[in-house]
């Protein structure tokens, strides 16, 4: 296999494989305000035109290295296209949602033309700008939330959860079944588009759910998910999941893109051989306050547990230095 | 009488939020104490929840219905405690940091704390560092609980301490920080005071921090 970043990439998402290094992926951002000034392009133009989107995305290939590139930097495409007020932010703050217009449960009203509202064409168009400049060289990851996020969005994450508490199955459970198609068809629409990989954001983290809330309401919605897909999917949950990870690679995902507080040791170890794994360089301690030298040494003792695919943990801190991303890219460039 | 605290403490620790204020309605009527229902039911309930809570026992869905169920129980009891009320343990602010909407945590703090005693006022989420301060100097509180969830935010949490040590307010409030991100190494590196794990280590650090601070100048 010749070793370009596409095949590392590709090959990594099914531990095939594993030419001449570990890639570097970033499957959420890495844009941090280094990457915005060498790029010259900043937030929020990159949240909302599509050229500015699809070029930030290609400054951490041809800039920092990664062998990935994911033009999508916020979780609030799908909340906005669904009614969400959506605050795009500006270059120090992220896109938040404003607005939780289904707090009462009622029914979803999704609109006909979803995927041709601002912040899912933006998306798209991203992906085929990215699709034509990059053609075989780097890896394209797409993103999308999955059901358990988008009802955060739409209820509020206090309510949701509370409704959970309460033993509302039935409410909680429609909801989540009413916003699927949102996700497979945006999923759908970047794979045509031009992404090679997905992720799916659904944040059901150890810090606000039970593995047990996670096997008897998303499980069965993860499972009908991920048999639509055609394409590789990364599933992202943020936080500790050492609970659950055993579910994850029974939903069916291809990739887990997991935390440092887990050890990536224990992780391979248990999951490893049923999902490929990507992560899981620390930001709050290492990326945004942490040294080169630390960046390296996580990356490295990624590598060396078995993590397929090397990179930070979650979207980084804006203010992250930008050579403590460099470190990974310096990491994974000395081989296994 | 231990009949009435046990079901109510029972009925916390399991969210029965539906049957909360019948068994508070029957202890009244069977002339409970009402600082009994409040402190040796309630109140060590919640204890019990956040306990679970820190031990992964139970998760948010769980806490949030015991602090529901609570909620439910005191509005009963309120009215029944005035002109009774005794001085607040201290006053605390809360917030999220600017940029930062996420309060789940926040407001789960918040619920341990009242349920602790003190007087705790929620000035919400995303708040600027010139509006904290602002409320910071008017409100005189013992305590300033600072929450983020985000790793994008938790740099504010250094900038609302430097401008409280700008406007000489450092030593006359305590700063708390907590949240996802953070961690006891962080709080120390911004110069907070002290970093809460969870819910019920932000209740053991509000108990210890009352009292140490100066006053605020009349």
């Amino acid at each position: 296999m010749k070793s370009t970043s596409h095949n590392l990439v590709m090959s990594a998402l099914y531990n095939g494989r594993k030419g001449d290094r570990p890639p570097a992926g970033n499957p959420t951002s890495i844009v941090c305000h280094g990457l915005m000034d060498a790029a010259g392009i900043s937030f929020p133009e990159a949240h909302v035109d599509a050229n500015a989107m699809a070029d930030l995305a290609l400054a951490g290939h041809e800039i920092l290295g990664f062998d990935t590139v994911m033009p999508e930097y916020s979780v609030h495409q799908e909340s906005a296209a669904l009614g969400c007020d959506v605050d795009w932010g500006d270059r120090d703050t992220m896109p938040d949602s404003k607005t939780s217009p289904y707090a009462d449960f009622s029914d979803i009203q999704i609109p006909e033309n979803i995927l041709e509202k601002p912040s899912m064409r933006v998306v798209l168009d991203a992906l085929s700008i990215l699709r034509h400049n990059v053609g075989d060289k780097v890896a394209i990851i797409g993103k999308v939330m999955g059901p358990w996020t988008l009802s955060y969005h739409m209820a509020g994450t206090q309510n949701f959860l509370l409704r959970i508490g309460m033993g509302e199955k039935e409410k909680v459970i429609k909801m989540m079944r009413q916003l699927m198609p949102v996700t497979i068809a945006f999923a759908r629409a970047q794979f045509q588009a031009g992404a090679d990989v997905l992720v799916l954001a659904d944040h059901v983290t150890g810090d606000l759910a039970g593995p047990h809330h996670y096997r008897e309401l998303l499980l069965p919605i993860h499972k009908e998910i991920t048999s639509q897909m055609g394409g590789p999917l990364i599933l992202h949950v943020c936080g500790d999941c050492n609970d659950r990870l055993e579910l994850f690679a029974e939903a069916g995902f291809d990739v887990y893109h997991f935390e440092f507080q887990m050890d990536a040791q224990v992780v391979v170890k248990k999951v490893g051989h049923r999902m490929s794994l990507v992560g899981c360089v620390n930001n709050p301690q290492v990326l945004y306050q942490g040294t080169p030298d630390d960046a390296y040494a996580q990356a490295r003792y990624a590598i060396e547990a078995g993590v397929n695919i090397i990179g930070p943990e979650c979207a980084i801190p804006l203010a992250t230095p930008l050579e403590n991303l460099e470190a990974i890219i310096s990491a994974v460039r000395e081989g296994y | 009488m231990s009949g009435h605290l046990d079901e109510i403490k029972d009925a916390v620790i399991d969210g029965k939020h539906k049957e909360i204020e019948d068994l508070v309605k029957a202890a009244i009527e069977d002339n409970v104490n009402i600082n009994e229902i409040v402190n040796d039911a309630m109140i060590t309930a919640m204890d019990v929840v956040g306990q679970k809570f820190a031990d992964k026992e139970i998760f948010v869905p769980e806490m949030l219905v015991s602090a529901v169920t609570v909620k439910k129980g005191l509005g009963l009891i309120k009215p029944l405690l005035k002109g009774k009320e005794t001085e607040p343990r201290g006053t605390i602010i809360m917030c999220t940091v600017k940029g930062d909407i996420h309060d789940i945590g926040k407001n789960l703090v918040i619920m341990m704390l009242e349920g602790a005693g003190f007087h705790v006022i929620d000035l919400g989420v995303d708040l600027t560092v010139e509006k904290l301060i602002q409320e910071v100097e008017k409100m005189k509180p013992n305590i300033l609980g600072l929450s983020a969830l985000l790793t994008t935010t938790m740099p504010e949490m250094k900038k609302v301490i430097e401008e409280l040590k700008a406007q000489e307010l450092r030593d006359r409030v305590k700063v708390m920080v907590g949240g996802a991100p953070v961690n006891a190494a962080f709080a120390e590196k911004i110069g907070a005071d002290a970093y809460g794990k969870d819910a019920v280590e932000a209740v053991r650090i509000s108990r210890r921090f009352v009292g140490q601070t100066e006053p605020f100048p009349l």
